[in-house]
């Protein structure tokens, strides 16, 4: 079973899907002159100059314009108060725009109604900044909890979670409850949540801020996993050395507008390590 | 594939029902009470009613009359007394059977009349009326009818019983009335502050779940069942110990003249199966008031 099957289980209306990832070979310089002729992979999450203003005035984004295609890596880059957070709550419908169009999988998030808009969330993971994790109850329970949503069987869920736990060195912690755990683990149960359910876009908002070298490596794994599965990837980070190396595309903000934006095939690396 | 479906809510009712246990004890004691104050006054009713019926049978109101009515006038009352109330039976009666049936009556003493014409003894109708509580109850109004009729000198009947039996009736009526809305108010309002307390209890987990893209079955099928669930024990606990107190006054009071008298049975087992299903459909119909005012899904 693919990766993507698995998210979309075909109990959603085919509007509504995601739109399947297509795979491309590796590619050698003939090979890329080829694919000049094939269609661009489809719009995963589109951004049509969407602002969004807090009451009374505070402007978090300002005419915010993007498109993150299918199996894409995004990274969100840029200081505290930049408007990182706000993309992802606009993504996953917490918040809405002000002004703007955000559309994900081609459906406008305003204009949904709301079982549309819950089928948009089954097929995506979020790691939120505040993890928004179950306190009272265990890291195994809180990972089941997406797959729960969509009917999986148990027995997929247990090896899911054994899965995850293995990969994120939480093993240990399975029955342990979340308000029990330290900043870092609680962070990579919310990672091993929004990875949970297979989902074809997954969401992770400052994902490494409170994990020491060894973990981000993990959760890096994880994600990198997760990339060559086919899964869309927005990543909000303030962390820069994280960008160090990465080929894949950038958006700066600052102050809510876009300072740079980096494709994935012209990954400024040097600059980005200044 | 149902099971897929219902076994992630029956575990998640299951989980709302454990963390607010003494809420939902407390809800279902309070149904369970509801249910049995109001099927006790009930039962009493039915009883009364069956009693009431019962001893129709026996009642009979005595019209009697100054003069001798003829055969056309004969005619002409039973009509009239039949247009206005359901009777079983009217029997006229003359001054001569009606001396007749006092010689019988004094059988050996009987030399008494002797020197005695009929003439001292007035014509008389006895009604039996229909052997309903409806017609017991509006017996007061049949008798002032009857004593309306031309020729009717008096009316007589066990009034004062009759009168101290229907007021009684009229008050467990009331009664049953009353408790029946303490049933409707305790169900739907305990029921549903209860549910209220779930979502409260719950409101982070329902927000995650929200956020998640659980469906709004997923949310509200187990908020929902929870109402059933307190309507089904409540009421069947309310309605098991009216049959546990029914067998104990029946035991305990067996033999005794009033028992006897009233034919004491336990409600007929439709009423029992609609207090049953009206208590659970509160229940549940409490918890849609919660699921439909305090949840946002």
């Amino acid at each position: 079973m693919s990766v993507l099957s698995l998210g979309s289980s075909g109990r959603f209306a085919p509007a509504l899907r995601f739109p399947p990832v297509v795979t491309f070979p590796k590619t050698s310089g003939i090979q890329n002159f080829c694919m000049e002729s094939i269609p661009p992979k489809p719009a995963i999450v589109d951004f049509f100059k969407v602002s969004k203003i807090y009451s009374p005035d505070v402007v978090a984004l300002r005419e915010v314009v993007f498109t993150v295609r299918a199996g894409e890596t995004l990274f969100l880059t840029g200081r505290s108060g930049a408007g990182k957070s706000t993309i992802v709550k606009l993504i996953c419908a917490l918040e809405r725009p002000t002004k703007g169009v955000v559309e994900v999988a081609g459906q406008d998030l305003a204009k949904v109604s709301a079982p549309q808009r819950q089928a948009i969330r089954q097929q995506m993971g979020v790691a939120y900044q505040d993890f928004k994790l179950l306190s009272g109850y265990s890291v195994a329970h809180n990972i089941a909890m997406p797959m729960e949503v969509v009917y999986t069987p148990k027995k997929v869920i247990r090896d899911r979670i054994s899965y995850l736990l293995d990969t994120l060195d939480l093993s240990a912690k399975r029955d342990v409850r979340v308000d029990k755990l330290s900043r870092g683990e609680q962070q990579r149960v919310a990672i091993a949540r929004a990875a949970a359910n297979y989902p074809p876009l997954i969401l992770a908002d400052e994902p490494t801020g409170n994990l020491d070298s060894v973990t981000t490596k993990l959760v890096l794994k994880l994600f990198e996993q997760l990339r060559r599965a086919g899964t869309t990837l927005i990543i909000a980070t303030h962390d820069r050395s994280l960008l160090l190396n990465s080929p894949h595309s950038v958006l700066d903000l600052a102050q809510g507008k876009i300072v740079s934006y980096q494709p994935a095939a012209d990954a400024n690396v040097p600059a980005l390590a200044e | 594939m149902i099971m897929k479906i219902l076994w992630p809510i029956l575990t998640q009712t299951g989980r709302n029902l454990r963390q607010t246990i003494a809420s939902q004890i407390m809800t279902m004691m309070t149904v369970c009470l509801s249910v049995l104050i109001f099927s006790f006054f009930l039962l009493i009713f039915v009883n009364l009613q069956r009693s009431g019926a019962h001893l129709g049978e026996y009642l009979k109101l005595i019209v009697y009359l100054d003069q001798e009515p003829t055969l056309s006038e004969r005619a002409l009352l039973e009509k009239q007394i039949r247009d206005f109330a359901p009777v079983e039976q009217i029997v006229f009666t003359s001054r001569q059977e009606a001396f007749g049936k006092l010689h019988d009556q004094l059988g050996p003493d009987s030399d008494l009349l002797a020197d005695l014409t009929p003439d001292f003894l007035p014509p008389s109708i006895e009604v039996s009326p229909a052997r309903t509580l409806t017609a017991l109850g509006n017996i007061k109004v049949f008798s002032d009818f009857l004593a309306s009729l031309p020729g009717a000198k008096k009316v007589q009947y066990g009034r004062e019983w009759i009168e101290r039996l229907a007021s009684f009736t009229q008050l467990i009526r009331l009664i049953v009335a009353l408790s029946g809305g303490l049933l409707v108010f305790t169900s739907t309002f305990m029921v549903s502050s209860t549910i209220r307390l779930t979502v409260v209890t719950r409101q982070a987990e329902l927000e995650i779940l929200r956020l998640l893209g659980a469906e709004s079955i997923y949310i509200k099928a187990p908020l929902f069942l929870e109402g059933l669930i307190q309507g089904i024990v409540g009421s069947g606990l309310g309605l098991l110990c009216l049959h546990g107190l029914y067998w104990w006054v029946k035991s305990r009071f067996s033999g005794q003249i009033l028992l006897d008298m009233v034919a004491f049975s336990f409600l007929p087992s439709i009423m029992v199966g609609l207090i049953f299903v009206v208590s659970i459909l509160l229940c549940t119909f409490g918890s849609l008031i919660s699921i439909r005012k305090f949840l946002r899904v």
